[in-house]
């Protein structure tokens, strides 16, 4: 197994070396080329998925493998360490699955440079999956920052009209967050290699778990590092205010490089909340949590009412996109298992249905070459197929029971709820408990844009954009219902059995999350003990300013910050 | 003096490389065929190269052939064949033979920079460097503005000559010895005198202004911007590339001796240099047109980043920190990295030809370059993002190490401690810097990518110049997917070995006594 996840991870490489090659006699041959490289690589997700399935949720880590890259007497052991588990293994398998939409969605639309462009395709593909897969923080930053290249080249070259300030600002954006998300890492890593026994530099994310949970970070520093991490995260995820680059880049970006950004690179942001923030800093994930918690609501109400303003399609499922970015990050800060379990599957709910979405609407521009909504009008008489689509795919982005959005959202708002109306650590409880009854309004929003959406573009009197008539305009063809059938399976299975889905998360998650969680309880217990002695409490190696911050009013905590 | 015979056969690539310079240049003026001449070179490199295969290992005395020496030899000769690459269309002007010899005496230069150990013989390598670099750039442009940035860079960099002589003369005297081991013996047997004291921060500080012209570190950069744009391609590739290398090594070898009696001025000034440095030669390359002048300010930035390691270094030698964190070591593969990244863009340049058959100056020459020369523009894109320091390639590596070195010496000094404090800032505007930085490379790969065919249909100039890019595009990458065996090499440079005999050495010099090749090497200097 481990080796067959390795040759997963490298295999989109081998790819596009092999497009390479043939570029010089046959660039044509390169989407075959492609999309057989995705096709092999998802079916090899396949397999590993289901021996992940068969092995129990007992395993907490699967086919790891751990090689030597910098040897040790280079002074630092940075290991090429992948392997799955729980968190990461449909996020894995959902970046194999929208590749392969990604490369039919791109099948006729890319005619300019089309080697370079599955190259690039492919590089990404390996990015994407490394980040999840990888095991050793330095070998996650590295696939962190190498999924910037090559979606930097697609906006740039087969982007729209303004691609090349979209694919700069893309690119500065990220860029900035990531570089101190990297100093943050840093930090870990030699605070570990200082205060653990070895005195060696530890790479290894789960060893570094470990040993952050023995020796853990003073409260300033870990308050230091979260910010740090956040900066690159958050940016990333996009949350609000952090998202102005996104509906650029969105609306800028190929059919295939919008797939690729909804579907898979935003995600990275809540993982990486997930994998570094929670677990290795409680302390500052306790303490910031109320702020991140505002900011996600902030962006699920915002993102919903800038995208019922828009009158461009992609720009309002980008916005869209921000909107359900919150839910996630809402669901991951509410430090509660079933608002967790609810934003992991969450995140591959949006992949799912706003991935396709980009794809039917890439589909769309590519009939009529224009994105405004008031151009259109009534579509379904001329394209059933496609209209068929679009109001599944919507139906499953607002979270229809029976679809995969509900199950994802409702765990999500549920985990919310109880986290502020039954166990709100008392500081911050009745600001809970309004982001709880808030966030609400953010389902009722997202059903608002994306059906008005569908009832202008599809429902109504027929009315097409001028179009030349040489060619006439045709309902979806096979290799397009194709690009979009695996999709809308997932979409109905996880909204049939979300329990398969959640199975696997579950364990994991809850042992990420419930240093975070329990530190929100002992601060409740703390405060309600009449003595309100503070050294007792379990966390005893955290420095004296955190406990001094806990007996403070806030605003002095954010002075000693 | 069989110790003189030992340095020689030491030093015989060195030599090799000295006798295939000379007979260029000397032969240049009897025979224009430049061809032969540029055979000649490269031969005397190659002979060179296996010289220094074969050859001596293990020496004590003028010249260490320790791990600095080595690898700075090695890059010398590397950089010397890529550099005739890249410089065989220069041989067409009428003086090849002088042009080419110039070129070859560099990285002999260079080469003697890195196994240098006395403090005479360091100079004379610097001057080494500098001096072919005055008659290169005459003989590579002849215009006027050509004319002005030469003169330009030859008085300031005469000025700093004499800025860094005067430096190490007050070194001699206050120790009285030219060799560096033993400055470093007598400093720590006489102690803190109030005239080592009074002496030594001086010293120091005229290094830096000496050094700190040739790696073009702020605020000594002035003429870099200038002389590059006003230099052909080669010139200023070599003014990029060679005296960073030399003066990061040389500067190694005199810190790594000395730090330890200076306990904060030394790495507070390579701090302060480094901050100015990474910002302003960042900030002022974002609204560049030039591309040798973009690239005047991004190798002054560099200057910055190698200024990082520099400070860890002598943080944790003069505050007797033994971490580990290895701040020369990352200084040296830093410097490496800069190098091959930065050769690489130059070499595509020089291969280019831009309007009107020369060579391209505007980045807007480069306009959609990569759609007639995908390779060729792929070269270039993978050398800016290794200069930007974006993972796989080499200049990520780069970055991460020194890094991770200052926080590193920041953790050891005591997150609160005002030193930890000070590293923390330091990585936090190295941070910054890299994501300004990352906006101007992006608009030099956004040209070659994004921008519409002008001027420029990728006419291919010089074909050897593309062979050099290729080596350092591969190079490049590479290099930063298997990283391990040259952080490797540059691990240890610059930690101190206590040697039980320099002691005993120290005794036999006098305070009056120079050795004969010092005093030698002294007369050459200066004609």
């Amino acid at each position: 197994m481990e080796t067959l996840l390795v040759i997963t991870v490298l295999g989109p490489v081998v790819g596009a070396l092999g497009i390479a090659v043939v570029n010089r006699t046959a660039p044509s041959l390169s989407r075959q080329i492609a999309l057989a490289t995705t096709v092999l690589v998802f079916a090899m997700t396949a397999i590993l998925t289901r021996s992940f399935l068969v092995a129990g949720s007992e395993v907490l880590e699967f086919a790891v493998a751990d090689l030597t890259w910098l040897s040790q007497d280079s002074g630092a052991d940075i290991r090429f360490s992948i392997g799955l588990d729980g968190l990461k293994l449909w996020m894995f398998a959902l970046s194999a699955l929208l590749m392969i939409t990604s490369v039919l969605v791109s099948w006729d639309a890319i005619q300019k440079r089309p080697a370079l462009f599955y190259g690039m395709l492919l590089l990404l593909e390996t990015g994407c999956l490394g980040v999840f897969a990888a095991r050793d923080i330095i070998l996650f930053y590295i696939f962190f920052e190498f999924t910037l290249i090559p979606l930097f080249f697609l906006i740039g070259i087969w982007g729209s009209e303004q691609r090349r300030p979209a694919a700069i600002k893309f690119f500065l954006y990220t860029l900035a967050g990531s570089l101190l998300t990297f100093l943050g890492l840093l930090t870990i890593i030699v605070w570990v290699s200082n205060a653990g026994d070895s005195g060696k530099l530890i790479f290894s994310i789960p060893l570094l778990t470990e040993e952050l949970a023995i020796h853990p970070l003073p409260a300033t520093l870990q308050a230091a590092v979260f910010v740090a991490l956040f900066a690159g995260f958050a940016i990333k995820v996009p949350l609000f205010p952090f998202h102005t680059w996104l509906p650029l880049a969105h609306v800028q970006a190929p059919a295939a490089g919008s797939v690729m950004l909804a579907g898979i690179l935003l995600k990275i942001g809540t993982y990486g909340f997930v994998r570094f923030s929670l677990p290795m800093l409680p302390v500052a994930t306790a303490m910031f949590a109320p702020c991140l918690l505002v900011l996600s609501v902030a962006g699920i109400v915002y993102g919903a009412l800038v995208a019922l303003a828009q009158s461009d399609i992609k720009r309002l499922i980008a916005y869209s996109s921000v909107s359900h970015l919150g839910f996630c990050m809402l669901g991951l800060f509410a430090l509660n298992p079933v608002a967790g379990q609810g934003a992991m599957l969450q995140m591959v709910n949006h992949g799912l249905s706003t991935g396709a979405l980009f794809a039917l609407v890439g589909m769309l521009y590519e009939r009529y070459h224009t994105r405004a909504i008031d151009d259109y009008s009534g579509l379904a008489k001329r394209l059933p197929r496609m209209a068929f689509f679009m109001l599944l795919f919507t139906f499953s982005s607002i979270g229809l029971p029976g679809l995969n959005g509900f199950a994802g959202e409702i765990m999500i708002l549920l985990g919310m709820f109880q986290r502020g109306f039954a166990e709100a650590p008392l500081r911050s409880g009745a600001l809970m408990k309004i982001v709880a009854v808030i966030s609400v309004s953010g389902v009722v929003l997202g059903a608002w844009y994306m059906l008005w959406l569908v009832q202008r573009v599809f429902f109504g009197p027929l009315r097409e954009p001028y179009h030349d008539d040489q060619h006439k305009v045709v309902d979806l063809n096979a290799r397009e219902i194709l690009a979009l059938v695996p999709l809308a399976v997932f979409v109905v299975w996880i909204g049939v059995c979300p329990n398969t889905f959640l199975k696997p998360i579950e364990r994991p998650l809850h042992l990420l999350i419930q240093p975070a969680a329990q530190r929100w309880a002992t601060e409740m217990a703390d405060l309600e003990r009449p003595d309100n002695q503070a050294d007792e409490i379990g966390l005893t190696s955290i420095g004296e300013i955190q406990l001094d911050c806990l007996d403070e009013p806030e605003e002095v905590c954010d002075d000693v910050l | 003096m069989s110790s003189n015979a030992d340095t020689l056969f030491a030093l015989f690539p060195e030599l090799l490389v000295a006798v295939a310079a000379m007979a260029a240049m000397v032969g240049g003026a009897f025979s224009r065929n430049a061809t032969v001449w540029w055979f000649v070179c490269i031969t005397g490199i190659g002979a060179a190269v296996i010289a220094l295969a074969f050859g001596v290992t293990v020496l004590d005395g003028l010249v260490a052939l320790d791990n600095l020496g080595m690898i700075t030899r090695w890059a010398g000769l590397i950089l010397a064949v890529l550099f005739l690459l890249v410089g065989h269309s220069g041989v067409r002007t009428k003086a090849a033979g002088e042009f080419l010899g110039m070129l070859t005496l560099v990285f002999l230069g260079l080469m003697l920079a890195g196994v240098a150990t006395d403090i005479v013989l360091l100079f004379v390598s610097l001057e080494l460097i500098s001096i072919p670099t005055y008659v290169l750039l005459f003989l590579g442009r002849s215009d006027r503005r050509a004319a002005e940035a030469t003169t330009k860079y030859f008085f300031l960099s005469v000025l700093s000559s004499g800025l860094f002589l005067y430096g190490l003369s007050l070194l001699y005297g206050v120790t009285g010895t030219t060799q560096l081991d033993a400055i470093a013996n007598r400093l720590s047997s006489t102690g803190a005198s109030d005239f080592v004291s009074a002496l030594l921060p001086i010293a120091i500080v005229f290094i830096f202004a000496g050094i700190g012209f040739k790696i073009a570190a702020v605020p000594f950069h002035f003429y870099a911007p200038d002389v590059y744009e006003a230099a052909s391609i080669v010139n200023a590739g070599v003014l990029a590339v060679v005296p960073k290398v030399a003066g990061v090594v040389v500067l190694i070898r005199l810190a790594s001796s000395i730090a330890q009696f200076e306990t904060s001025l030394i790495w507070q000034i390579a701090f302060v240099l480094s901050i100015m440095s990474m910002t302003v030669g960042n900030v002022c390359a974002l609204w560049q047109g030039n591309v040798r002048r973009l690239m005047a300010y991004s190798s002054i930035a560099h200057a910055g980043y190698i200024l990082i390691g520099i400070a860890v270094g002598c943080a944790e030698t003069s505050l007797g920190m033994d971490n580990g964190s290895g701040g020369f070591a990352a200084s040296l593969f830093y410097v490496l990295v800069y190098a091959f990244a930065s050769l690489g863009f130059f070499a595509c340049l020089a291969h280019l030809k831009g309007k009107d058959e020369e060579e391209v100056d505007d980045l807007d020459e480069l306009s959609g370059l990569s759609h007639h020369r995908p390779w060729l523009g792929g070269i270039m894109a993978v050398c800016m993002f290794s200069l930007m320091g974006i993972p796989p390639l080499v200049g990520f590596w780069g970055k991460l190490t020194l890094f991770s070195g200052a926080l590193q010496t920041s953790q050891s000094a005591g997150w609160e401690t005002a030193v930890g404090k000070w590293f923390v800032v330091l990585v936090i505007v190295g941070a910054v810097n890299a994501a300004i930085a990352a906006a101007y490379y992006l608009r030099v790969v956004g040209t070659l990518y994004f921008g519409d065919q002008v001027g420029n249909k990728g006419v291919v100039g010089s074909r050897p110049a593309g062979y050099a890019a290729l080596v350092c595009g591969v190079l490049v990458v590479a290099l930063g997917i298997a990283p391990s065996w040259l952080m490797r090499q540059c691990r240890g440079v610059g930690q101190r070995v206590p040697q039980s005999g320099s002691v005993a050495s120290v005794e036999a010099f006098d305070q009056s006594s120079l050795t004969s090749e010092s005093v030698e090497s002294m007369l050459s200097a200066n004609p």
